[in-house]
């Protein structure tokens, strides 16, 4: 669907020095954001504050601010990447981990441990997410594969029914248990919460991402099946496994440390193939600095809109997420 | 989970085969009503129902509250929500007291089998007032949140009269209010307090005029920060937000525990370097409110005496 994109007819050498220039940029922005992001706050923090060593400031910029923008840059990363992964896998480009069921998956899970033991460590729970969201992303892929056609359409048509009737399950439980209020707070992605203490397991998932972003050729190549897949020379099942484990666990992580973060996975890639192409040497760090960006632009929102209040960056995402997406589509359109 | 389906389904069953079965008891109990002396008419949140049966044999509420003064007055409704009792309520959810929905949602074919002859609700069930008005007179209760105490005494009043009860009423209310003064007197020096909610690892504030807003309206704890005036919802904070506004006093109420049956602990939200520098911290005053009192039960006559009690406990 994204083969018209933009496709940037200078020659190879002087298109690749541009789009390191290009990058470096962009990642200059994203830096730029951090910034911003550990000055905004409820408390005073100020640069000259901090230089002159107040204590009371240094204590606020390194317990709260420092991990709380390490946060939303190592979520926005890997979710987006865990997005274009899941896209490649599916050879689909409207798919990502809350589509498919892999999200609700991981929601089940933590419900499952906090019904069955409610003051389960932060590890046993995401241990337990990241089991289910294993198995839910698993049950989507072999859902795939034995799908006689692979329209466009149907795929994510597939995934977001595998993923609401594992949503319906997990609100019926939540129900019964009356958690329905604390499954939202699950559900939709907040960074209130982040301090020093609170966040450090998102390593996990930037060391996942890692993994991701270096085998992103061979899930491309997985995507186009196995006899293709096993001509070119490579392992299909290891290759589906492998990402299948990057994904869910990325999903797991992310959900049980701050949330559910909506849209990312599915705008950020959209986003960068529209702008640059299906190059996937070229999509796959475009996609992560966009998705520190997005979600650094949307915390720091929702962070200033109702000051001294937050608003989740949850909403604040799914609200400019949308607009975003449908500028360019149909900015596209008209070009 | 298999496990946990099977024992659901063998539940449906058994609400089933309930079901039927209150549905024969029901028509048999159906003469009493219309033999009833005539009725008052009550004024109420959505109007006001004018064959009230004084004395109603076969009382049915959602609303805890209602439930609690009710127990209090020494009343025993028929009909009860599903609902996870708090300690001062659980012989209610014996099976010998008809569940009729949960709280929020009536079930209205239980309902009308039971042939109620009184429903009582409040703001979780509003919308069903006018289903409900079809069964059996019904009232709405609702707590006005702009004046939580004067709406309570004047609900509990209704019931008073409703029950023949007035006497009682008016002794319990004068003790509660005795308290209030008494409470009222010290917490104006007791330092600045701040309310706030915990629930899945988040934190939202409440102010004056909200729904806990008892402590700083009725109690007249100072307020710490002018969190904005809101009915159910509090607003959205971070920890930093606490550490600024830097209570004396911090009012907690854990979500997550008030639907459990855990005891509530230790706080592990609040169990952080931020809220522990604050004077509330510092001075061993982060008062754990009890979330089902508050959270679930709300204005019930034995209830708010145990919530004023436990302020008045935290600014003694």
């Amino acid at each position: 669907m994204t083969t018209t994109a933009v496709r940037t007819v200078a020659p190879v050498s002087r298109g690749r020095a541009r789009q390191y220039a290009g990058l470096v940029a962009a990642a200059a922005v994203v830096l730029a954001l951090a910034a911003v992001s550990m000055f905004v706050g409820v408390s005073d923090v100020s640069l000259p504050a901090l230089l002159a060593g107040d204590p009371a400031a240094v204590d606020i910029f390194w317990i709260s601010r420092v991990p709380r923008t390490l946060a939303v840059i190592l979520a926005g990363m890997s979710v987006a990447v865990a997005g274009l992964i899941m896209q490649l896998m599916a050879r689909n480009r409207f798919v990502e981990p809350s589509t498919v069921g892999t999200v609700e998956s991981a929601t089940l899970g933590i419900l499952v441990v906090t019904v069955a033991i409610p003051t389960a460590p932060i590890l046993l729970r995401m241990g337990v997410a990241s089991v289910f969201a294993v198995i839910g992303t698993a049950l989507f892929l072999a859902i795939l594969r034995r799908l006689p056609t692979r329209n466009t359409l149907l795929i994510p048509l597939v995934g977001i029914m595998l993923g609401g009737v594992i949503a319906a399950v997990t609100t019926f439980f939540a129900y019964r248990f009356d958690l329905l209020q604390t499954l939202s707070n699950w559900m939709i992605g907040d960074f209130s919460g982040v301090l020093r203490g609170r966040y450090e397991l998102l390593w996990i998932v930037a060391a996942l991402m890692l993994v991701g972003l270096l085998a992103a050729d061979r899930f491309t190549v997985a995507g186009m099946g196995e006899d293709f897949t096993t001509n070119l020379g490579l392992n299909y099942n290891r290759t589906m496994r492998l990402g299948l484990v990057i994904v869910s666990l990325i999903s797991a992580v992310v959900v049980t440390t701050v949330g559910a973060v909506p849209f990312l996975g599915l705008v950020v890639p959209n986003i960068v193939s529209l702008l640059f192409g299906d190059n996937l040497r070229r999509a796959v760090p475009w996609t992560a600095v966009f998705g520190a960006g997005f979600v650094l632009v949307c915390d720091i929102l929702g962070r200033t809109i109702r000051y001294p209040y937050e608003v989740p960056v949850g909403m604040v995402m799914a609200v400019v997420g949308a607009i975003l997406f449908l500028v360019l589509i149909l900015r596209k359109r008209n070009a | 989970m298999k496990k946990k389906l099977s024992s659901y389904l063998g539940a449906l069953a058994a609400g089933a085969a309930l079901l039927s079965m209150t549905a024969c008891g029901g028509s048999a109990t159906a003469t009493p009503a219309s033999e009833a002396a005539a009725g008052i008419t009550v004024e109420h949140a959505q109007g006001s129902t004018a064959n009230v049966p004084v004395n109603p044999e076969k009382v049915f509420t959602f609303d805890l509250g209602v439930l609690d003064t009710l127990d209090a007055l020494g009343v025993e409704p028929a009909g009860v929500p599903e609902a996870s009792y708090p300690a001062s309520l659980s012989k209610y959810a014996d099976a010998k007291y008809e569940k009729i929905g949960s709280l929020k949602e009536p079930d209205f074919e239980a309902v009308s089998a039971g042939a109620p002859d009184l429903i009582i609700i409040s703001g979780r069930t509003a919308g069903a007032y006018e289903e409900l008005s079809k069964i059996a007179p019904t009232i709405d209760l609702s707590i006005d949140a702009a004046s939580p105490m004067e709406s309570f005494k004047d609900q509990t009043k209704k019931l008073g009269a409703i029950f023949n009860k007035t006497a009682e009423v008016d002794a319990k209310l004068a003790g509660v209010d005795a308290t209030i003064a008494a409470t009222k007197a010290k917490a104006a020096d007791a330092g600045k307090g701040l309310i706030v909610l915990t629930s899945g690892g988040e934190v939202t504030a409440y102010g004056a005029g909200s729904r806990f807003g008892l402590i700083h309206d009725v109690l007249g704890v100072p307020t710490a920060a002018d969190v904005k005036a809101d009915g159910s919802h509090g607003e959205s904070v971070s920890f930093e937000y606490i550490k600024q506004v830097n209570p004396d006093l911090l009012y907690v109420i854990n979500r997550d525990t008030a639907i459990g049956s855990e005891a509530a602990g230790a706080n592990p939200v609040l169990d952080n370097e931020l809220v522990r520098s604050t004077n509330a911290a510092k001075n061993n005053k982060i008062i754990s409110l009890d979330p089902a009192a508050w959270y679930i039960v709300g204005y019930g006559l034995n209830n708010v005496e145990a919530m004023v009690n436990a302020v008045a406990d935290s600014v003694a």
